[in-house]
């Protein structure tokens, strides 16, 4: 595979040069002393951070229902949210015609939510990785760390050197004007392929013990970067029945534990996202309880992936599971 | 909402095993329930005028009637509902018949099962909506699958009724098995003659289209306007037909699966059809000895045909006749499990052939040994309980009927169903014997099971018949359950159209959301289960109708 | 969140209007008996049934929940029956991750295999009641 080895000066001309064309927008990380988040830059990438050791969003929920007709973007994605605009573009939710997204190698980040003391945030955030700290539990279990979905990919090599490498045409351009030759970059880089994790396994018990604390606020719902519908079945009263609903519910059946769903919300919402989760757990981040929820999501996703072969975020073109069939399979599932 | 019940006794049927009064009780007491009665048969008259009286006096919203399943009388109790000034959508039917009375014993389960059953019903009724069926204008025209007998009874009425008939037969020639029959039983005639008198009579009718040695390909539309495409050495024809005549008949039985019989092995060992097309040509002479074997191919479960064909007793008793009365002097043996002469006249046909000599043995019969002077068949005589073994010039095996050969083919195109003996499956075995589950969709002769001719005959005018009083109205009313799409809360994520069977769900650019093209939606409910937020919904269908069926069958009673 | 007599289990069952609902009705028409337990919700097709459906039937008290619908390749609606297969396989395969995959079953029941439904619900239902105990 070949790319181009990257100098921090190249990326400020790439940036730059990108934003000057009218209409032209960058979506990424900006660093600000020590605070590091998600920007969109007009005009100037002035304080990008190609690197963001922390983690309170999945980018991608800021681009659904994005059809951005004539405007050209520029999407520097951690590969968890690279994987969710895949599926999002499959699920309609993103035009891609005016896109092109970049991956960058993600070393692993930890929560915003621990609040880290951030005085000795290093001024190339590069040499954080080298001290020690605490990633979070979706990115120590992570399955693809590595930039090698979009358009082009940034990649880290064991000395921490970064090269960008194209992946379609579209990145072919956008690297034309760098500097450089395309040569082949190392084998080894800093961040190995996915890792392997045992099938997910627990039970009821254990399900509801976690959940005694759920508020039923839905953050970890609206913060998940696949979670796309515009009128969620939960907002209605199908499902979880909210005053004299719930009231003629209770006089019905019996007394029960408030709030009440909290199972059927969490189990229903593990299925939607199924096939598209990709593991980044921002629903934990987003829980006001901390809830482990990663390993709830993140595992069931990965099983119910499995049986079809599928991940989600690997490519454009694999179909998600449940719009399609092919009719000499799951002879298992028959009783 | 104001909500009647309506608990019909079914006679016996359901008051034996469900305490009416107990179930009265319950529903009385809930709120929103205008009345609550019970009938010995709410199909009645009495029982019908009962459910219009109270839809006017207590002007209900909600008819739930607790009866038998919806397969039954269901056009009449809408027609009543509508009739009474009610949207015959807002009408639930309960089964506590076929799904409890008749299932369980126990009166206090029973009750129990049937409460929640009717609960269900409220619940989810609550959610029900008026629909509209849209009335489409039905053509006056109908294929017919297959030209036998039956076929060809069924292509005569219609014909002569104004319809416009296809009649596809895959065959070069008209007539199916009839045709090849020398002596049709009890009439006495060529089944060439009565076949030709009848394709006479077809071709004097300017409305009826007859395509041989043709095929139906591909199958598609609803009642009214169904779309057929036939195959032939010309080409591909497409016809629009209202409705579809199933008579495609039956295989004779080929008892080479049975190779303890020899037949295909030795010449000497012939079928009951063999027998009717080269009766004169066989090696039989005065003092010839004949062996005639019943059931083969039927009443036997190890290879797969428990029933009883029906026809092959009469066929026995006149091959056992035919020969008697070309060599008086021959001994024919009839080998039987039991003589089932049915038809009219048959008995008398069975008595008359003994006075004539014809022997008959109750016996199975386990094998025939091929020697050189003659063929040995080995069995038990059943009444004595005495093995035997005796030697013929011939045998003649009765065989029985075979689904016909193209059953899964033509089941897959229709969409019809088979039965468990590959035969084609009626709605209702005694109700709708003619119907399938798909409407204008008929099956008629043999290859519903075995049948004498006249019973094909008279099962071919019938589906005809009923075929005929469908397409005459003109007209026809498409059920309204097509999914529809609530434009606010779709996501516009297309999942629904990629798994759109029908193809019915287009996509929207310029608002991105999807739409549905009524006309081309079968109403599975496969976008309503694929679409995370139900933004497309299945009308009759929609979430909240089967979530609070649910609730209502999880609850304690 | 009813929780109702432990003793009998309660089996909610989706059953096809064009195969396994007729199987039913035939089933009753036979006088056949299966257990009181087992209560049927008719939906067009099997396709029709919403994963959520079932996880909603389970926690609201539900001990056992089936899906029956027309064998491969005999769906009315043609191909339904396969999405049902994959969204079923998948659900199946979250229940067993949480240990509650015999709570689920998925079978083909065609309009005229009566003796095959009541077997069907039978077995389950004695199934349910054993691993209740």
């Amino acid at each position: 595979m070949k790319g181009k080895k990257l100098k921090n000066s190249h990326l400020d001309s790439l940036f730059d040069g990108f934003l000057k064309e009218e209409g032209s927008i960058i979506l990424g990380f900006k660093r600000d002393g020590n605070a590091i988040g998600h920007h969109i830059f007009k005009g100037s990438a002035k304080d990008y951070s190609l690197i963001n050791p922390f983690f309170s969003a999945n980018g991608a929920i800021y681009f659904r229902r994005l059809f951005s007709k004539g405007a050209k973007l520029l999407f520097i994605l951690r590969p968890c949210e690279i994987r969710a605009y895949v599926e999002l573009t499959k699920l309609t939710q993103i035009e891609r015609e005016g896109i092109v997204a970049i991956s960058v190698d993600c070393p692993g980040t930890e929560s915003e939510k621990e609040k880290t003391d951030r005085a000795s945030l290093p001024e190339d955030i590069r040499d954080y990785f080298k001290g020690d700290n605490k990633k979070r539990w979706a990115c120590i279990n992570c399955r693809e760390k590595r930039g090698v979905v979009g358009d082009a990919g940034i990649r880290l090599d064991r000395d921490y050197n970064m090269w960008i490498i194209p992946y379609t045409e579209k990145g072919e351009r956008l690297i034309e004007t760098l500097e450089g030759e395309l040569t082949d970059i190392p084998i080894d880089m800093a961040i190995s392929p996915d890792r392997q994790t045992d099938s997910f396994k627990t039970d009821m018990d254990a399900l509801r013990s976690d959940l005694k604390r759920c508020v039923l606020c839905m953050n970890c719902r609206d913060m998940c970067p696949v979670c796309y519908c515009v009128d969620c079945v939960f907002n209605g009263d199908e499902y979880l029945p909210r005053g004299d609903a719930l009231l003629n519910k209770v006089l019905r059946t019996g007394s029960t534990d408030m709030p009440q769903g909290k199972e059927l919300f969490h189990l229903i919402r593990m299925y939607h996202v199924s096939q598209t989760c990709v593991g980044c757990g921002a629903c934990e981040e987003a829980c006001p309880q901390d809830i482990p929820l990663t390993k709830y999501f993140k595992g069931i996703s990965e099983r119910l992936q499995g049986i079809f072969s599928y991940m989600s975020g690997r490519g454009f073109d694999e179909a998600i599971p449940y719009t399609t069939f092919i009719e000499d399979e799951l002879k298992d599932a028959e009783d | 909402m104001r909500i009647g019940i309506f608990i019909c006794h079914c006679g016996h049927n359901i008051k034996s095993t469900v305490d009416i009064e107990g179930l009265k009780g319950y529903f009385k007491g809930l709120n929103n329930i205008a009345c609550v009665e019970d009938y010995p048969f709410m199909c009645s008259e009495p029982g019908q005028a009962l459910i219009k009286s109270s839809i006017e006096r207590f002007g209900l919203g909600r008819v739930i009637i607790a009866a038998c399943t919806k397969a039954l009388h269901q056009d009449m109790f809408k027609n009543l509902v509508r009739d009474a000034g009610l949207n015959p959508f807002l009408l639930r039917r309960v089964s506590i018949r076929e799904h409890c009375s008749w299932t369980g014993e126990d009166i206090e389960k029973n009750t129990s099962k049937a409460i929640r059953l009717i609960r269900a019903g409220i619940y989810s009724s609550a959610h029900y909506e008026p629909l509209e069926e849209k009335q489409v204008e039905v053509n006056k025209s109908a294929l017919i699958l297959g030209g036998g007998i039956s076929g060809m009874s069924a292509a005569a009425f219609l014909a002569r009724a104004g319809i416009e008939v296809y009649l596809v037969e895959k065959e070069k020639e008209l007539g199916g098995h009839v045709r090849h029959l020398e002596d049709v039983w009890p009439v006495r005639e060529r089944g060439k003659d009565i076949i030709e008198r009848m394709t006479e009579e077809l071709k004097t009718l300017n409305n009826v289209h007859i395509f041989t040695s043709s095929r139906l390909v591909s199958f598609g539309g609803s009642f009214g306007n169904y779309e057929a495409v036939i195959e032939n050495s010309g080409g591909e024809i497409k016809v629009i037909v209202g409705g579809v005549i199933v008579a495609i008949g039956f295989t004779a039985f080929d008892p080479s699966i049975k190779p303890e019989l020899q037949y295909g092995i030795d010449k000497r060992v012939i079928t009951t059809l063999e027998f009717e097309e080269k009766m004169h040509e066989l090696p039989i002479k005065e003092g010839s000895r004949v062996a005639i074997l019943h059931c083969i191919g039927s009443r036997d479960e190890i290879i797969g045909r428990p029933y009883c064909s029906r026809i092959c007793c009469i066929n026995a008793i006149k091959t056992g006749e035919a020969i008697k009365n070309r060599f008086k002097d021959s001994y024919v043996e009839s080998f039987y499990m039991d003589v089932r002469s049915h038809p009219r006249g048959g008995e008398e046909f069975y008595e008359d052939t003994q006075e004539k000599g014809l022997l008959f043995t109750r016996a199975n019969i386990s094998e025939i040994i091929p020697e050189q002077g003659g063929l040995v068949l080995r069995g038990e005589d059943t009444l004595l309980g005495m093995p035997f073994e005796r030697e013929f010039d011939l045998v003649v095996l009765s065989i029985g009927m075979s689904p016909p050969k193209d059953n899964q083919e033509i089941a897959g195109l229709l969409k019809i169903t088979l039965d468990k003996d590959r035969f084609f499956l009626e709605a209702h075995p005694k109700l709708r014997p003619y119907d399938t589950a798909l409407k204008g969709i008929f099956i008629a002769g043999t290859c519903s099971g075995p049948k004498d001719m006249e019973e094909s005959i008279n099962h071919g005018r019938a589906s005809a018949v009923k075929l005929y009083g469908l397409l005459n109205l003109g007209y026809a009313f498409i059920e309204p359950f097509v999914a529809y799409v609530d434009p606010k809360r779709c996501s516009g994520c297309r999942m629904c159209e990629q798994a759109c069977v029908a193809k019915a769900i287009k996509f929207d650019e310029g608002l991105h959301i999807v739409r549905v093209e009524e006309a081309a939606c079968m109403g599975c409910g496969l976008c309503n289960a694929t679409c995370p937020s139900s933004a497309i919904a299945l009308k009759g269908y929609k979430d909240t109708i089967i979530d609070d069926e649910i609730s209502a069958l999880t609850e304690a009673v | 969140m009813a929780e109702g007599n432990k003793e009998t289990p309660e089996i909610i069952g989706f059953a096809c209007s064009f195969c396994s609902f007729k199987a039913s009705e035939m089933a009753g028409s036979l006088r056949m008996k299966y257990p009181e337990g087992v209560k049927l919700i008719e939906v067009p097709c099997s396709s029709r049934v919403d994963p959520a459906f079932i996880i909603k039937a389970l926690m609201e008290g539900a001990d056992g929940v089936f899906v029956a619908g027309c064998h491969p390749g005999d769906c009315h609606f043609i191909k339904g029956n396969y999405y049902t297969r994959r969204k079923i396989a998948a659900l199946k395969e979250m229940f067993r991750a949480f240990s509650i995959d015999e709570k689920l079953r998925l079978f083909w029941v065609s309009a005229s295999e009566a003796r095959r439904f009541v077997d069907k619900v039978t077995d389950m239902y004695n199934n349910i009641k054993e691993t209740k105990r």
